[in-house]
């Protein structure tokens, strides 16, 4: 188990090092994130009301688009002098590489929604910083990367990444995200947590998560071997 | 003793065959060099031994072990050199060499990356980030992170693509010292003579099988080219 763990430290210590030396994945999901956001505010001609009814699944919009994004540029610095099949030819079980590029993204992510949480409220005028709001941002995020790795590993294999995996990734995580964002659109309107109202939407997004993490741990070395 | 085997291995994508019944053994301590056309199905056997493509058909063993069902063990003893560098360019030489023997759950892991990169000659850029480097260079980090583990197998898939003179003569140097040192070798390259001068045995694969498979020994560069030649010219289908 120790063995596990230290290939999944390794992994995520390697990613993390790539995005402190060049600053891309986080640069490019930022810079694309704040683009959305300007750009729906001058759609919405300053009507607030309507910026505010939206702002939540324009959220999860933006963090959807930036996400495919940062798999894409993940697994490019893999493939860029195929580095991959050296990992593969490490004696490194197939779901600690799968576990530490979720743990990656994930981070990266996070960063991302770090800001993107005080972007939406200054603009929206809404507590996008409840824990509550942020605990269901997390968990929907883990499982939207958790489909994101198997998709993009898969799509890696192809020609045509770039395109197979916002149109593989997308339709794959609705659950996750529609549930995500319907619990946190009822808690960011009345700014309290009621379960009753909320609890199984947040089920629904952690089942998400158990269930891509577990087929991810599973299918992985599927997905990545001949 | 053989410590890779092949046996009547076949392998095919789709419909397309490539690999049509390879019989080839190579004996611990040996360097063996695979020569052949292009399509001839170098890769892919290097490939399958290295543990990244399973086989369609037949039996190949590393150190006793079948694969790819004991893949995972094998893995431990194998280095794999191309030409592809398999480095990440944002990280450094030393951050490289570290998350490999990270993976490999080496030891001492910075002494041990300091000193093989002192053996490669690259200690004076170790801090250096390694998109810097020259095709040389790179192909000499290369040979550090495939032998940072020690493994008993180097594997070589076309390891003089893109070197100028210099680096050729430096990478025979590396090549001759791992050799030296009872690393069994099993390279494949189009560069004929060169591949004859630095291994024991040359084999010829030729339209998916073993050809030729000659002794260093007693072949010497005008017989090997003219067996060559005859092979690959002349309609020879093994």
């Amino acid at each position: 188990m120790g063995n596990f763990w230290a290939a999944v430290t390794a992994v995520v210590r390697k990613d993390l090092t790539i995005e402190r030396h060049t600053g891309q994945s986080i640069s490019v999901m930022v810079v694309f994130a704040l683009a959305v956001v300007v750009t729906f505010n001058l759609a919405l001609g300053g009507n607030l009301d309507a910026a505010r009814n939206v702002s939540v699944g324009l959220l999860w919009a933006t963090i959807l688009l930036a996400g495919t994004l940062g798999l894409n540029r993940s697994f490019a610095a893999e493939q860029e002098n195929n580095s991959f099949d050296a990992l593969l030819m490490t004696p490194v079980d197939r779901s600690a590489i799968f576990l530490g590029k979720v743990i990656s993204v994930s981070l990266l992510m996070f960063v991302l929604e770090a800001i993107l949480i005080v972007v939406f409220t200054a603009f929206f005028n809404k507590p996008f910083y409840l824990p509550t709001a942020v605990l269901i941002l997390v968990l929907g995020t883990i499982g939207y990367v958790a489909a994101g790795v198997l998709v993009t590993s898969m799509a890696m294999q192809t020609r045509a990444r770039a395109v197979l995996v916002p149109v593989l990734l997308l339709p794959l995580t609705l659950p996750v995200v529609l549930s995500a964002a319907s619990a946190m659109a009822s808690i960011l309107d009345t700014a309290v947590f009621i379960w009753d109202e909320v609890g199984f939407s947040i089920s629904l997004v952690i089942l998400f998560d158990v269930l891509m993490l577990a087929v991810g741990a599973v299918t992985y070395q599927f997905v990545v071997e001949d | 003793m053989s410590l890779i085997k092949i046996e009547k291995l076949t392998k095919q994508y789709g419909l397309l065959p490539v690999l049509r019944g390879v019989d080839l053994d190579v004996g611990a301590g040996e360097f063996v060099t695979l020569v052949g056309p292009n399509g001839a199905g170098k890769t892919t056997l290097l490939r399958i031994v290295a543990t990244l493509l399973k086989p369609s058909g037949g039996e190949v063993s590393v150190g006793g072990w079948p694969l790819p069902s004991h893949a995972q063990k094998v893995r431990r003893y194998l280095g794999l050199v191309s030409h592809y560098t398999m480095l990440y360019g944002d990280m450094t030489a030393e951050e490289n060499l570290l998350y490999y023997a990270r993976l490999y759950q080496l030891d001492a892991a910075e002494k041990r990356v300091t000193a093989v990169l002192k053996t490669v000659g690259l200690a004076a850029r170790q801090y250096d980030f390694v998109r810097t480097f020259s095709r040389g260079m790179l192909q000499r980090l290369t040979i550090a992170r495939a032998t940072l583990h020690e493994p008993d197998v180097l594997l070589l898939d076309e390891p003089y693509t893109g070197l100028d003179q210099a680096a050729v003569a430096l990478l025979d140097e590396l090549l001759r010292e791992q050799h030296g040192r009872g690393r069994t070798i099993l390279m494949i390259t189009h560069d004929l003579l060169h591949g004859l001068t630095t291994c024991d045995r040359v084999a010829i694969l030729h339209r998916g099988k073993i050809a030729a498979d000659l002794s260093t020994a007693v072949t010497d560069g005008t017989q090997f080219m003219a067996t060559y030649k005859q092979i690959t010219q002349g309609g020879a289908h093994g």
